[in-house]
């Protein structure tokens, strides 16, 4: 025993770490490797039997591995692009151009004190962050990311999406009601009446598309979209789309609605007495919620899934089993034929370039131009390979904005808020409602 | 340096004044006594030929036998500074009527003055300290005041541990933690 | 092992080996002892539904460390109490034991930002006392190194409002402008920002190849980089939204308040001590007062931006009418006034500056008072927030433009 002691008390903190995740990563795979041989056939047919919920298990697993590195980039995005604007450079060192950066800052978040204040409500400060991102996850089940590739394509989507996006609130307000702290009550109250008011402007003003469109499935809203982006619905419904875009801005908490999380006066709002991965929870569960939104205003309003303009369909078909032994030829021959074609300009035309620099240049610019070839046959073959591209471009360019208007606006106050909602935002909804209902039915668009 | 002015206090407040008006440079200066500091600033304020009705400054002074309290006063009526001392204030119970019915501006002014000489205001509302911890008991600026390593010898020191000197012997034996690492 | 534990103190109950200095538990409620004075019992009897919030010496945006005591309805400020000190240093007190130059040093960090001012006034008033006439170079050079720490001042104070309101670039970009601003000074005196650069009788060093060169490529530029750094926040909605009709002071109540400078000009008031009660050479040289009549966070703020071009105006004319001559008058290194009594003010950023000197023959000042304007404005501070919302708190203190150090002394 004294000699794993003593081992045990000469390893670094990241060597305690490894020393208990490998092994235990090890047993998991022999483990898992034994239950799929032994009993792979029993559990592929309760599997076959029970598909929407094992689909069901399967989306909700995806986007929560999938929220974490999303997260990141839009964290990274924020820091980098608030940074360009305030003439500063932002991350910079921890990998290319400071892209690690948010993953640093989430492996710091993990390894932060995590505490309760004493006179907390212990149980509720607990469960606040978890009710906060579980029902961002779960609103973006019915998003439908590419053709097929969506959690469920239920009737109601767009309904339960409001529904359960709207639970946002009564995390909020469990986490700022229940620290001890004045700042986190007055954060809490402020954000509960600001999600509140908000809602209302959000679903009027896709009141005059569901119209339009005569269904509420996210899904048939973005088949509907298909071909030239004179069929999106952000042509048809502009004053909708203004409104929604505002409302959602207020929904995510975001700038210049932040005052929640104002921390030019109340510290960190909601989330003051919140450390370690707690605060992750919330802070995570604020950028999920700027990408959701924003997924959500691209499926409406700009098209989803569908490219801008219409493309002749191609059908590639490369036969490849027709090469037979030319394949094993091409295989071999075509990466360092490339490699030496891409590096003979660097070291013939730039003499401080050494010739195995040249290589290694050649083979990554290689494998980038292959990657690239691979990718336009991807996208080419596989329609939700272009799906996934156009939507993931489209969501990133409003998140963009989004970051924008972060680093360029200030905070509205609280009256403000609530004025500008009920005052302008509702009667803009219903004008815009009214509009297209007149124009349905008498116009007979 | 403004003889004109110089006329106009000594017709206007004659037997206030304690000694002759000074002047030098751009400043006025009359002298008077606590008592009368109500109605010289009031004097002063409101009539229109004297209209100083900038105070630009509430001081306090321990010439080392009594107190004093400063006004400085602008006017447009005029290109000097005015400098108001209400001096002979005695050192065990100092007392000056408060000048915030004039300039509520003065109200934190003369609770600074307080803070640091001990001169209680009569007719401010808010006298209470404003620099030094609401417990302290001593009045810093005061001549008799020493800094706060000789202030365990002076008669005016505090009761705060900080202002005790320390003798190591003080210091518990094994009170302090010490790491293994 | 517990042994007799010094006053004041008590064992941790995990280990009795560790001493803590204060009793968290038995914390009381604010204010920790009974009320002193009619205003503070006033303060401290909560009404129906009223609540105490504490924004703490350690607060993300009050200027610096100031515990502002709120009685809040809600959001609504009912009353407000500002707890001061937290920053007092001593400084009368220090100058008090230290030489005539020494107290240069000390009085600096008093507006830190702004500190060739808090230098100017003691020191105006000592060469009052000494009977000095100081040589006309070095007047010139004074007023040109002050108006550029006004526009470094002006900078961050737009940068500062800007934050408090949730604006999270202007303050960068006010740091580039005084970032420059203060490269130049630091050419000039050696320092970035505690410059301890006046001396009695003079200056401290003559203008420099590299202060001037910097000067010159920074007025270059300089009109235009204000007009954009200042295009954001006047032509924004939100901004002007939030900052216009908050905090109105009309000139009755800035009087009464004794309030001085651009807090006091923004409402109609063109009071500049510079035109006053002029000292220096500003009789030779022309510039506006600007003045605006609403009183309100906004004008403040539009007031200081205008100054800021006043004082490229004086540094122009500064530049062009630089005399020759000597940068300190002849004195000797042992000074000893004769005893007497000396008032000086100058116009700095943030209002009237003053100085109270008192000689006793020694060569230590018998007392030195400084008149702080920070200080003065904060007192109308509580006066203007009740009625308005807790978010106002912060946009109406950041439009006073208040700097701890100025206040706390």
């Amino acid at each position: 025993m004294s000699a794993v002691s003593r081992t045990w008390d000469q390893l670094t903190l990241p060597g305690k770490f490894l020393a208990i995740v490998v092994p235990l990563l090890a047993l998991l795979t022999i483990g898992l490797v034994l239950v799929v041989a032994l009993f792979g056939g029993a559990i592929w047919d309760i599997v076959l039997a029970n598909l929407p919920a094992v689909r069901f298990v399967v989306a909700v697993t995806a986007l929560l591995l999938l929220s974490p590195p999303i997260a990141f980039v839009i964290i990274y995005m924020e820091m980098k692009i608030i940074a360009l604007m305030n003439l500063r450079i932002g991350p910079d060192r921890v990998g290319p151009w400071g892209t690690l950066l948010s993953t640093v800052h989430g492996l710091k978040v993990l390894m932060k004190e995590d505490f309760t204040p004493n006179q907390a409500d212990a149980v509720v400060f607990t469960w606040a962050p978890v009710v906060v991102f579980a029902t961002a996850i779960l609103s973006a089940l019915v998003l439908p990311f590419a053709p097929g590739l969506f959690g469920q394509d239920l009737n109601l989507g767009l309904l339960y999406f409001f529904a359960v996006g709207g639970l946002t609130v009564v995390g909020l307000l469990m986490g700022g009601w229940s620290s001890f702290n004045k700042y986190s009550l007055i954060g809490g109250l402020r954000s509960a009446a600001q999600i509140v008011s908000y809602e209302i402007p959000l679903t009027l003003s896709v009141v005059g598309l569901i119209i339009l469109a005569g269904t509420l499935s996210l899904n048939q809203i973005v088949q509907q979209q298909a071909g030239w982006f004179l069929n999106w619905f952000v042509v048809r419904q502009p004053l909708g789309f203004l409104i929604f875009l505002i409302a959602a801005t207020a929904e995510a908490n975001r700038t210049p609605f932040d005052l929640t999380e104002a921390d030019s006066e109340i510290v960190a709002g909601f989330s003051t007495e919140y450390s370690g991965m707690r605060f992750g929870f919330f802070y995570f569960a604020e950028y999920i919620g700027v990408f959701i939104i924003s997924g959500l205003t691209t499926v409406l309003y700009l098209g989803g899934w569908n490219a801008p303009f219409e493309l002749p369909h191609i059908a590639l078909t490369i036969d490849v089993g027709s090469f037979s032994g030319w394949l094993l030829a091409i295989v071999a021959i075509v990466p360092v034929l490339g490699t030496l074609i891409l590096a003979l300009p660097f070291f013939l035309f730039r003499s401080k370039t050494r010739w195995w620099v040249a290589l290694i240049i050649g083979f990554v610019l290689f494998n980038v131009l292959a990657g690239g070839l691979v990718g336009l046959w991807a996208y080419i073959s596989f329609d939700w390979v272009a799906g996934l591209f156009w939507f993931l471009g489209k969501t990133f360019a409003l998140v963009f904005v989004f970051v924008w208007a972060r680093g360029t606006l200030p905070r509205v106050r609280v009256d403000q808020l609530m004025s500008f909602a009920w005052k302008w935002l509702l009667p803009a909804a219903l004008l815009n409602l009214f509009a297209t209902a007149f124009a349905v039915v008498v116009a007979g668009v | 340096m403004d003889r004109a002015l110089k006329l106009r206090l000594e017709t206007r407040f004659g037997e206030q004044l304690h000694g002759p008006v000074r002047q030098r440079h751009d400043e006025t200066e009359i002298r008077i006594a606590p008592a009368d500091v109500i109605e010289v600033l009031r004097a002063l304020h409101d009539e229109p030929e004297l209209g100083f009705v900038v105070l630009a400054d509430l001081a306090g002074v321990d010439t080392g036998d009594t107190l004093q309290v400063v006004y400085h006063l602008w006017s447009g009526t005029t290109g000097d500074w005015l400098r108001v001392t209400a001096e002979g204030l005695p050192r065990e119970d100092p007392r000056a009527p408060s000048a915030t019915f004039l300039w509520k501006g003065a109200e934190w002014m003369e609770r600074e003055t307080y803070d640091m000489f001990g001169i209680i205001f009569e007719g401010n509302r808010d006298l209470r300290r404003i620099y030094m911890p609401p417990d302290y008991t001593s009045f810093p600026l005061r001549k008799d005041f020493y800094l706060a390593d000789d202030a365990a010898r002076s008669p005016g020191a505090g009761v705060r541990h900080m202002e005790r000197t320390h003798a190591p012997t003080d210091l518990v034996a094994g009170s302090v933690r010490r790491s293994k690492a | 092992m517990t042994a007799t534990l010094p006053p004041g103190t008590h064992a941790s109950a995990d280990d009795p080996n560790v001493l803590l200095q204060d009793d968290f538990d038995s914390y009381e409620p604010i204010p920790p002892y009974p009320p002193r004075t009619e205003r503070e019992a006033e303060f401290y009897t909560l009404g129906d539904g009223e609540m105490y919030l504490n924004m703490g010496p350690q607060h993300p945006s009050t200027h610096g460390v100031l515990r502002v005591v709120l009685k809040l309805d809600g959001e609504r400020v009912v009353d407000i109490d500002p707890v001061l000190g937290y920053l007092h240093r001593g400084v009368e007190k220090l100058c008090e034991n230290a030489d005539y130059h020494q107290t240069i040093s000390q009085v600096d960090p008093l507006e830190y930002v702004s500190s060739l001012f808090c230098e100017w006034g003691p020191v105006m008033a000592y060469e009052k006392l000494l009977d000095v006439q100081v040589p006309r170079r070095a007047e010139y050079i004074r007023v040109l190194s002050g108006e550029l720490n006004r526009i470094a001042s002006h900078a961050l104070f737009m940068g500062w409002f800007a934050l408090d309101l949730g604006g999270l670039t202007p303050i960068l970009w006010s740091f580039i402008e005084r970032d420059e601003i203060v490269e130049m000074l630091a050419a000039l005196t050696g320092q970035r920002m505690l410059f301890n650069y006046f001396r009695i009788g003079g200056v401290n060093g003559d203008l420099n190849h590299e202060f001037l060169s910097r000067l010159g490529d920074w007025m270059s530029r300089a009109v235009g980089q204000i007009e954009s750094n200042t295009k954001l926040l006047n032509e924004n909605e939100i901004f002007v939204r939030r900052a216009s009709g908050l905090g109105v002071i009309d000139t009755d109540m800035a009087l009464k308040y004794c309030m001085t400078g651009p807090n006091l000009r923004a409402t109609g008031l063109p009071y500049d001590i510079r035109r006053a009660h002029p000292y220096s050479i500003y009789p030779e040289i022309e510039f506006d007062v600007p003045t605006r009549t609403e009183g309100d966070s906004l004008a403040r703020y539009l007031l200081r931006m205008e100054e800021v071009k006043q004082s490229l105006r004086i540094i122009d004319q500064c530049l062009e009418q630089m005399p020759d001559g000597p940068i300190m008058a002849k004195l000797p290194r042992l000074l000893r006034p004769r005893p007497g009594r000396a008032w000086a003010a100058l116009e700095g950023p943030r209002g009237l500056y003053g100085a109270y000197a008192i000689s006793d023959g020694t060569d230590q000042p018998f007392r030195l008072k400084i008149h702080d304007p920070s200080f003065i404005h904060l007192q109308a501070v509580g006066a203007l927030l009740p009625g308005h919302l807790l978010a106002d708190t912060m946009a109406i203190m950041a439009s006073l433009d208040p700097i701890m150090g100025g206040v706390d002394k």
